[in-house]
C-alpha cells in the first residue's frame, strides 16, 4: 500500500504540494505559538452597578494595552478574559467556574463589588487561581485563602481611619452616622463605630438606608433633630448625591464626611452646590504630580466620557500589579505569582505607593482625604499612621 | 417639630406614590391586567423631563414634553403589547409586561448611560422653606399640590363630565355602556393616557427631588405600586390615594423607629401584610373607578 502512495505522490506534483502544505499546517496548529497569558476579569457590566463596572472595564483594558505596548510580560502578550457578573453572587460563581473550566485561566482580577468577590473567592482559592480584588471591601474575600489579594483598604480600616481623622484632625465630638446597608457600607461603618470612642467621638444616632433609596426625608429630619457637630455617611455616589443634597437643603450646615465610594465627579454633579465642603475618606488623589497618573487621567476621560475615579484607578493598578507579579515570579504559574505578589514591596499604584501586603494579603498604604472645594476634589490630608488602621493579620 | 417634619415627609412620599400608582389601578380596573411595565412609563417620564429641561433650559418645558410624550408610550404599550394578548388569561399580558419592564430598564441603561442623568440647573432641589421650625422643600410642596389637583380633577372628571361618566360606566358595565354608544376602545386609550401622564408627572417630580435619574429609577415603583393598589382595593382610585398616603406615612415614621433592623421596603411590606390581614379587600374593596 505504501508503495502505491509513493507512486501516486511522485507522479502527481499537485498532490504532493497539497500534502506537504497540509502537513505543515497541521504541525503549525498543534505547536503552540508564543501563547498569550490570560488574565480573567469579572466586572458588573450590566445591572445597577454597571457604572462602576464600565469604569473598571475601561481601566483594565487600558492596563492590558499599556502592558502589551511595552512588550508584554516575559515576552508574551496579556489577554483579558472578561465576564459580566452583574455584581451578584450567583453570577460571580458562575463566571468564576467558566473562567476556570472553559478558559483555563489561572490569574484573575475581580473588578466588582464585595458580594461578587466574596462569592468568587472560595471558588478560585479551591482551584488554586490567584485573585486580586480591585475594590471589593468585604473581609471574607482575603479570608478565603492565600491565593487572594485585595488592592483596596478594607471597610473597617477605612472606618477606623475616618474615626481618627474626624476625632483628631477635625476635632468633632458629636456625630450622627448614616449607613448604607450593604456589605461595603456596613463594614466601613463598623470600623468607624468600633474606634470612635478612642478618639472621643460620641455617636448620637445611627441611621441606615438601602442601596435603592434616593429619598432620605426621615433620616434628614432626624439628623436635624440630633443637631450633631458633623455627619458621617457611607454610600455610593448615586445615594450620596441625593443624600448630601437633601441634608443641605434641610438647613444642615455641619461638615459631612463621606466614605470612599462618594469619590466621583457624578457625586458633585448630582449634589451641585450642596457638595461643597464634603470630606471624602480614602479618596483618590487626582492632583499627584505623577506622569503615569496624568496620562491615565487624560486617556480614560477620552474613552469613557467622564473622569476616572478610585474604581478605575485601582482596577488599572490591579492588572498592572498582576503583570508585575508574573514578571517577578518569572512565570505565569499561579503558585509562583502568588508568592511574588505576597512579597511586593513599594509598588507604584496610580493612587500612590503601595508599601506591601500584610500576612492576610491586605494592603499597607496611607489613606488620603479629599474635600470638595469649588466643585473640585482637593487633597486635604493623608493619614500615615498605618498602625491606627492596620488591617487584620492572618 | 420633628414629628411634623416626619409627617410632611410621609405625605410627600404618599402623594408621589399616589401619582405613580393611579395608572396601575386604572388599567387593572378596566382590563384586569397588572401593568407592571407602568414602572418603565414612570422612568421614561423622568428621563424625558430631565433631557428636555437640559436641552431647553426650562424645567417647565421638560414637564410639558414629558406629559405629552409619555402617554403616547403608555398607549402604545396597550396597543402593541396588551391588545393582542387580551384573549388569553390575565397572567399572559402580565408576563409580557414584566418582560417589557426588564427590557426598558436595560434600554435606558444603554441609551442614557449607567451613571444616569441630572438636571443642569435645578434650583428646586435645593430650595426649602421654613415654617416655624418645620422644613418643607419646594419639590415636596409641588408634589402635594399636584397630587391634590390631580385627584380632585379626576374626581370631578369622573362625576361631572360626560366623558368621565361614560368612562366609569365602561369600567363597571362594559356591554351596557357600549350599547349606550360609548366606545370601549377609546376608554381604554384614555385610561392608559391619563395613568401614564400622571406617572410621567411623578417621574419628573422625583427627578427634581433627587436631581438624578438612573436606569433603575422605576424598580421601586414596579413592586411598590402593585402593593399599593392591592391595599387600596384593586381598581379603586380613591383607595389608591388613601393607601399611598398610609404607606408614605408608615415609611416616614417606620424608618426612624425600626429602620435599624428593617429596610424601608421591608417596613412598607410588613405594614401591607398586616393591613391586608385586617382588611383583605383593601381600603375600599375592589371597585371600578
Amino acid at each position: 500500500m505504501l508503495k502505491q502512495i509513493h507512486k501516486a505522490l511522485a507522479s502527481n506534483a499537485q498532490l504532493s504540494l497539497g500534502f506537504a502544505s497540509m502537513l505543515m499546517f497541521g504541525i503549525a496548529t498543534v505547536t503552540p505559538a508564543s501563547a498569550d497569558i490570560k488574565i480573567g476579569f469579572q466586572a458588573p457590566l450590566t445591572g445597577p452597578s454597571a457604572t462602576d463596572g464600565k469604569s473598571a472595564q475601561i481601566a483594565a483594558t487600558m492596563a492590558v494595552e499599556d502592558i502589551n505596548a511595552a512588550g508584554g510580560v516575559l515576552g508574551q502578550k496579556i489577554e483579558l478574559v472578561t465576564y459580566d457578573d452583574q455584581a451578584k453572587s450567583d453570577q460571580a460563581i458562575f463566571t468564576a467556574n467558566k473562567l476556570i473550566g472553559e478558559d483555563g485561566v489561572k490569574l484573575v482580577v475581580n473588578g466588582s463589588y464585595s458580594a461578587s468577590g466574596r462569592a468568587a473567592a472560595p471558588v478560585f482559592q479551591k482551584a488554586g487561581v490567584v485573585m486580586i480584588s480591585a475594590y471589593g471591601v468585604h473581609p471574607d474575600i482575603t479570608r478565603a485563602g492565600d491565593y487572594m489579594f485585595r488592592l483596596v483598604h478594607l471597610g473597617p480600616p477605612q472606618g477606623a481611619a475616618t474615626a481618627l481623622y474626624v476625632g483628631k484632625t477635625l476635632g468633632i465630638k458629636k456625630i450622627s452616622t448614616i449607613t448604607m446597608d450593604n456589605d461595603y457600607g456596613q463594614a466601613t461603618m463598623d470600623g468607624f463605630l468600633e474606634t470612635s470612642a478612642k478618639y472621643g467621638i460620641e455617636v448620637l444616632n445611627k441611621y441606615s438606608y438601602s442601596l435603592k433609596d434616593r429619598q432620605f426625608g426621615s433620616i434628614v429630619a432626624s439628623v436635624k433633630r440630633d443637631n450633631p457637630d458633623a455627619v458621617y455617611a457611607t454610600g455610593y455616589f448615586f445615594t450620596a448625591g441625593p443624600l448630601v443634597a437633601q441634608l443641605r437643603a434641610a438647613g444642615i450646615t455641619v461638615p459631612i464626611i463621606g466614605s470612599q465610594a462618594f469619590d466621583s465627579e457624578k457625586f458633585v454633579e448630582i449634589a451641585g452646590p450642596a457638595a461643597e465642603g464634603t470630606y471624602i475618606m480614602d479618596s483618590f488623589d487626582r492632583d499627584r504630580k505623577d506622569e503615569s497618573l496624568q496620562k491615565f487621567f487624560a486617556e480614560f476621560k477620552s474613552r469613557a466620557g467622564y473622569s476616572p475615579e478610585g474604581v478605575a484607578a485601582v482596577t488599572y493598578s490591579a492588572v498592572k500589579l498582576m503583570a508585575d507579579g508574573i514578571k517577578r515570579a518569572n512565570s505565569a504559574d499561579p503558585e509562583k505569582v502568588r508568592d511574588a505578589l505576597a512579597a511586593t514591596k513599594d509598588f507604584p499604584m496610580l493612587e500612590g505607593n503601595l508599601n506591601g501586603f500584610n500576612s492576610l494579603h491586605e494592603i499597607l498604604m496611607p489613606i488620603s482625604v479629599n474635600v470638595i472645594k469649588d466643585s473640585k476634589f482637593t487633597p486635604v490630608g493623608v493619614i500615615t499612621d498605618l498602625a491606627a488602621f492596620a488591617p487584620p493579620e492572618k | 417639630m420633628y414629628y411634623i417634619d416626619l409627617a410632611v415627609t410621609g405625605i410627600g412620599f404618599g402623594c408621589m406614590y399616589a401619582m405613580m400608582s393611579v395608572g396601575l389601578t386604572l388599567v387593572y380596573g378596566l382590563l384586569r391586567i397588572l401593568h407592571v411595565a407602568h414602572a418603565a412609563v414612570f422612568a421614561l417620564g423622568a428621563y424625558v423631563t430631565v433631557l428636555i429641561a437640559n436641552a431647553t433650559s426650562s424645567i417647565a418645558l421638560g414637564f410639558v414634553a414629558s406629559i405629552i410624550v409619555t402617554p403616547l408610550f403608555g398607549m402604545a404599550i396597550y396597543r402593541l403589547l396588551y391588545e393582542p394578548l387580551l384573549k388569553y388569561r390575565p397572567d399572559v399580558p402580565m408576563i409580557a409586561s414584566v418582560g417589557l419592564l426588564v427590557l426598558m430598564q436595560d434600554a435606558f441603561r444603554i441609551i442614557f448611560g449607567e451613571q444616569g442623568v441630572t438636571f443642569r440647573r435645578n434650583a428646586f432641589a435645593f430650595t426649602t422653606f421654613n415654617f416655624a421650625g418645620v422644613t418643607v422643600s419646594a419639590v415636596q410642596i409641588a408634589i402635594v399640590i399636584t397630587a391634590t389637583v390631580v385627584f380632585l380633577g379626576l374626581h370631578i372628571f369622573t362625576t361631572r363630565t360626560r366623558i368621565g361618566i361614560g368612562w366609569r360606566a365602561t369600567v363597571s358595565r362594559p356591554q351596557i355602556a357600549a350599547s349606550f354608544g360609548i366606545d370601549p376602545i377609546k376608554v381604554r386609550y384614555l385610561s392608559f393616557a391619563i395613568g401614564s401622564a400622571l406617572a410621567a408627572a411623578a417621574g419628573g417630580l422625583v427627578a427634581l427631588m433627587n436631581n438624578l435619574v438612573d436606569p433603575g429609577i422605576g424598580s421601586v415603583v414596579s413592586y411598590k405600586a402593585l402593593a399599593i393598589i392591592v391595599l387600596g382595593g384593586l381598581g379603586s382610585v380613591r383607595g389608591t390615594f388613601i393607601a399611598s398616603l398610609v404607606l408614605g406615612l408608615v415609611e416616614a415614621y417606620g424608618t426612624i423607629f425600626i429602620g435599624g433592623w428593617l429596610d424601608r421596603d421591608a417596613i412598607a411590606f410588613l405594614a401591607l401584610i398586616v393591613l391586608l390581614m385586617l382588611r383583605p379587600q383593601g381600603f375600599t374593596g375592589p371597585r371600578t373607578a
